[in-house]
């Protein structure tokens, strides 16, 4: 790089930073924008530009730094699944570097017998397939017919298929382009595209089912440049997405019986002479585009009122689960209400909630301004998972869609955050002991649910960890969901409820619309807690420590034990007066340190409370009273997410048999119908 | 000629004037699945009875706890726990056709079948109840398999189709027909056991073929008396549930397991009903006839005092419990 560049470089990106931050501060105050385009120079010596449209957000300024700006007009036959497109992507290099290669993704080359993703599917499991037998029907492909570069020609015969996560030449997902000349730091350039995509049966969230269609990662799209290089993996059986924000265009032309729906705000729908419809799509501040087709797609459609503007709600059900178009209807409101409440506003305009195709691999799912639920034609309403559903995937518009972590290398940064909130959020609003069932007395809990699938593979992986490198699917989730809500809020416990709520709502402030890093958002909880955390994330962040606690002794007897008892009269008369020696001991079983706070309960009513710093194996406290010890219980408050086992934090010294022969009745009753169902049709 | 009776109401008088086996049954059932469910009980008790956190578990009940005490290491694999339990269905199942022809032949009796008798007809007819449990587990196990084969395969069908429910709606009426059809198997079945007992008949395949016979003969009847059963064993298990989750504290053991032991009593009415029915209809109809005395010719009538009415052949029924 010539010397003259690197002045100019940081230049620009001072000027930049601070146009930016300024016309944030202003925003509020400035009137709303219309579509307008700041220009600049291009590579080619041409004009290009990422518009700086407000179309799609309630904001008067464009919100993000904007890197991309996709337009596509795409063909869908939907006889053959198949989209057939021309993509113009423009890009602004402000890597602060000349660039003589873009990498793009291809996700939909995912769907092939010898991609990296069904062969991780194979072996370590995924959420939809087993892949038990290949079948035609779960191919899927994406295909670029040619790429141009403007003002260098068509590059097609540069393109090169590359796999730096495992090698796997077999692997299409990501393809590389070798430009013949490199485009400056900060200029423009311009790609056009043409493409065909051709969808499997909906596998990981995408493609079709019957006559449905959810049309996710189905386009080519650029790489992102992070931490001085190239960060485009390949599509991995556990992994998400990772893309720059910018600005859709997209023009979507598909036959006119079918009901549609999109990432972005919907500019125009014209019907076409040959029976199709283009209805066209605007999305700024967003980093990917997905939508859908389905001509039984019945519509609701509400307004709420957010903090910066209304939100144009939208809900495509299916006719089966009409009735239950309500109760979407007001978890997403619910749920938004409690997002900008305790996080930070809702910028966007619209939110399309779309309840896909029944028995499709479509269900719940996040896109930009787009997301999918999961529901059954039958479905009680203490049975919460539609809302389970449609609460995780609207958090991740903050926790993925503005807060736009590395799904690849983080998964526990968009998943895992997002199960917290998820907790929280269903907490609230369904009651923290029902937030999933509440059914014929029986009840599940978010909370509970999220720790058990923690526990399951406690020490298998640790949280920072990348997603396609984890033991299992298993593990994966697990560790991704299940330990990083649990750690968070274990987390609560340790620097207060209030402080983490103003960390969180700190770290969306700061980093919304920015791809923030692990340390970025631990940082951020120690400034805001003002304390030391590194010990707590060094265990549950950066390392598979196992916390175990338990009370592994509980006991009184008489200090004059060993005094002969002869007139047992006196000594009932004397019982009120009896000194007892107590011990309490605390032992630590698993590997992870942590203080912990122990209750201890004597019969008279007195309650002692000990703090133990956690780092020994064991302790013993010892007490003498005139009164025995009833029972002492670890983390009294229930603050504590992540030990092991709950059984052994606390010991009871009388026995309490009730909730083993509760059990027991149960298990007898079983018993006794198998027995009893076996002999009426087997004798 | 002899009154026909209604099968369902002389099933069900069977029944209750031989409470007793009913009784048996439930306690037995009592002991094994106590027996059967050790290994859990234990293993609960051990995690459970000192530890706050099971408190979980009486009020109200958290099945994440409940999921969370399963996975624990000590509480042992779920195999080796439940398999005992398992064990003590399959027992329940084995006593139950051990027992069966005392039964029948209790409910055939016109009086108190003696303990001895009881006994009797089990010890006489075991090998004959073996054989035809063999056949019979041949020949439903064969039809059920093809039946669950064609439903599910039409459920798989259907679930091409863009109505969600219609693969729930097939699957449903053919669960159904399945039934329906199960049930007459089991009709012909219990017909040809009742005939192997009343019978006393050491071929069985001649009361296969007359239970066969007398299944299509009757099925209306049967069928009928059948499912008339099968629906009060349905309402029984709904109405036993609702109340077991609506009416009882979820801090009562006792009332927990009166309401859950009740359920399971009278849960074996309708199965024994059942049987009831078979027997009632064996009598009226699979009873083998007397053919009358033709009476002697060129015989000269000789007036003749009347004497009092003869006495039964069978013994005086003994009064009911």
């Amino acid at each position: 790089m010539s010397i003259r560049w690197k002045w100019i470089i940081p230049a620009l990106l001072v000027m930049f930073s601070t146009a930016a931050i300024v016309s944030r501060k202003t925003a509020a105050a400035a009137p709303p924008a219309t579509e307008t385009k700041a220009p600049a120079a291009s590579a080619q010596g041409g004009t290009l530009s990422i518009p700086d449209t407000t179309i799609a957000i309630n904001s008067p300024t464009p919100m993000s730094q904007r890197v991309v700006h996709y337009e596509i007009d795409a063909k869908y036959d939907a006889s053959k699944h198949a989209v057939n497109a021309d993509e113009v992507l423009t890009y602004h290099n402000l890597t602060g570097q000349a660039l003589d290669h873009f990498p793009f993704h291809l996700y939909q080359n995912a769907f092939q017998p010898q991609s990296t993703f069904v062969r991780e599917s194979k072996l370590e499991g995924s959420r939809d397939t087993s892949y038990n037998k290949w079948e035609s029907k779960e191919y899927g492909s994406e295909n670029i017919k040619s790429i141009e570069v403007v003002g260098q020609g068509d590059l097609t015969k540069n393109l090169q298929y590359i796999a730096p996560d495992d090698g796997n030449k077999d692997d299409k997902t990501v393809v590389d382009l070798h430009l013949a000349k490199p485009i400056p730091a900060g200029a423009f350039v311009q790609f056009k595209i043409a493409f065909q995509t051709n969808f499997p049966e909906t596998q990981a969230r995408s493609g079709w089912k019957r006559d449905f269609l959810l049309g996710g990662q189905w386009f080519p799209k650029v790489g992102v440049w992070w931490h001085g290089a190239w960060n485009c993996h390949q599509y991995h059986a556990t992994t998400e997405f990772f893309a720059d924000f910018g600005v859709y265009d997209v023009k979507l032309t598909v036959p006119q019986y079918e009901v549609i729906g999109a990432s972005g705000v919907e500019v125009s729908s014209v019907n076409n002479s040959d029976g199709t419809k283009t209805v066209t799509y605007h999305g700024d501040d967003i980093h990917d585009f997905a939508w859908t087709v389905s001509p039984r797609y019945k519509v609701r459609e509400a307004t709420y009122q957010a903090q910066m503007g209304p939100v144009k709600l939208r809900f495509l059900m299916q006719p089966a689960h009409w009735d239950q178009a309500e109760r979407h209807e007001r978890i997403t409101r619910e749920t938004l209400d409690h997002f900008e409440k305790w996080y930070g506003p809702y910028p966007y305009k619209t939110l399309t909630v779309v309840d896909p195709e029944p028995d499709s691999a479509a269900g719940g799912m996040e896109y930009p301004t787009f997301i999918t639920g999961d529901t059954s034609w039958f479905m009680p309403q203490g049975l919460h998972l539609p809302e389970l559903v449609v609460e995780h995937e609207f958090g991740h518009q903050y926790w993925y869609g503005m807060v736009a972590t590395n799904e690849f290398e983080d998964a526990w940064m968009d998943e895992g955050i997002n199960s917290y909130t998820e907790v929280k959020v269903l907490d609230s609003i369904l009651g923290k002991n029902t937030s999933v069932l509440n059914l014929g007395g029986a009840t599940v809990s978010e909370r509970e649910e999220q720790r058990d699938s923690y526990l399951s593979v406690a020490e298998m992986d640790p949280m920072a960890e990348n997603a396609y490198n984890y033991y299992s699917f298993n593990s994966y989730g697990g560790v991704t969901y299940g330990k990083t809500a649990s750690v968070l809020l274990t987390l609560e416990g340790i620097i207060g409820q209030d402080t983490m709520d103003k960390a969180m709502h700190a770290y969306f402030m700061k980093y919304r619309f920015t791809h923030p890093t692990k340390e970025d958002f631990l940082k951020t909880i120690e400034e805001t807690a003002g304390k030391d955390l590194h010990w707590y994330f060094n265990q549950a962040v950066y390392g598979s420590q196992v916390m175990d606690y338990e009370v592994s002794q509980a006991e009184s007897f008489p200090a004059n034990w060993y005094e002969d008892k002869k007139d047992k009269k006196a000594e009932k008369n004397a019982k009120d007066d009896t000194v007892y020696q107590t011990y309490v001991a605390l032992h630590r079983k698993g590997d992870f340190t942590m203080p912990v706070e122990v209750e201890i309960k004597f019969s008279n009513g007195e309650k002692v409370r000990e703090h133990w710093d956690g780092q020994s194996r064991w302790i013993r406290y010892s007490y003498q009273k005139k009164a025995k010890v009833v029972s002492a219980e670890l983390d009294p408050d229930h603050t504590v997410q992540i030990d092991r086992n709950n059984f052994n934090n606390s010991y009871v010294v009388e026995p309490n048999t009730k909730p083993t022969y509760k059990l027991n009745n149960y298990w007898m009753f079983l018993t006794q119908w198998c027995g009893q169902a076996l002999s009426w049709w087997a004798i | 000629m002899t009154e026909k009776k209604n099968l369902l109401g002389n099933g069900l008088g069977m029944v209750t004037h031989n409470k007793r086996y009913i009784v048996w049954f439930w306690l037995l059932s009592i002991a094994l699945a106590a027996i059967g469910t050790v290994g859990l009980r234990e293993s609960a008790h051990t995690i459970l009875d000192h530890s706050l956190y099971a408190e979980k578990l009486t009020h109200g009940f958290d099945l994440s706890v409940y999921i969370e005490l399963l996975i624990r290491p000590e509480f042992g694999p779920m195999m080796t726990t439940t398999l005992p339990a398992v064990y003590s269905a399959v027992v329940f199942f084995l006593a139950m056709a051990l027992f069966l022809p005392g039964i029948i032949a209790g409910y055939a009796s016109t009086y108190r079948l003696p303990r001895e008798d009881f006994f009797r007809a089990c010890g006489r007819n075991l090998w004959r109840f073996i054989r035809i449990l063999i056949i019979s587990g041949i020949v439903m196990g064969i039809v059920a398999g093809i039946l669950f084969g064609i439903n599910g395969a039409v459920a798989k069908k259907a679930g091409e189709s863009t109505n969600e429910v219609l693969p729930f709606e097939l699957r449903m009426i053919g669960l159904g027909v399945i039934f329906l059809i199960m049930t007459t198997l089991r009709i012909w079945f219990d017909l040809a056991e009742t005939d192997t007992v009343l019978n006393d008949q050491k071929a069985v395949r001649k009361s296969i073929a007359a239970g066969f016979r007398h299944t299509f003969r009757g099925l209306g009847r049967l069928l009928g008396s059948y499912i008339v059963a099968a629906i009060v064993a349905v309402i029984l298990l709904w109405a036993g549930l609702w109340i077991w989750s609506h009416a009882v504290s979820p801090e009562s053991i006792l009332g927990a397991f009166a309401v859950g032991q009740l359920t399971l009593l009278l849960l074996l009415i309708p199965r024994f009903w059942q049987r009831g029915v078979a027997v009632s209809y064996w009598k009226q109809y699979m009873v083998a006839p007397v053919v009358p005395v033709q009476p002697m010719a060129q015989v000269t009538p000789t007036p003749v005092t009347p004497e009092p009415p003869p006495v039964s052949p069978t013994p005086t029924p003994a009064p009911t419990a």
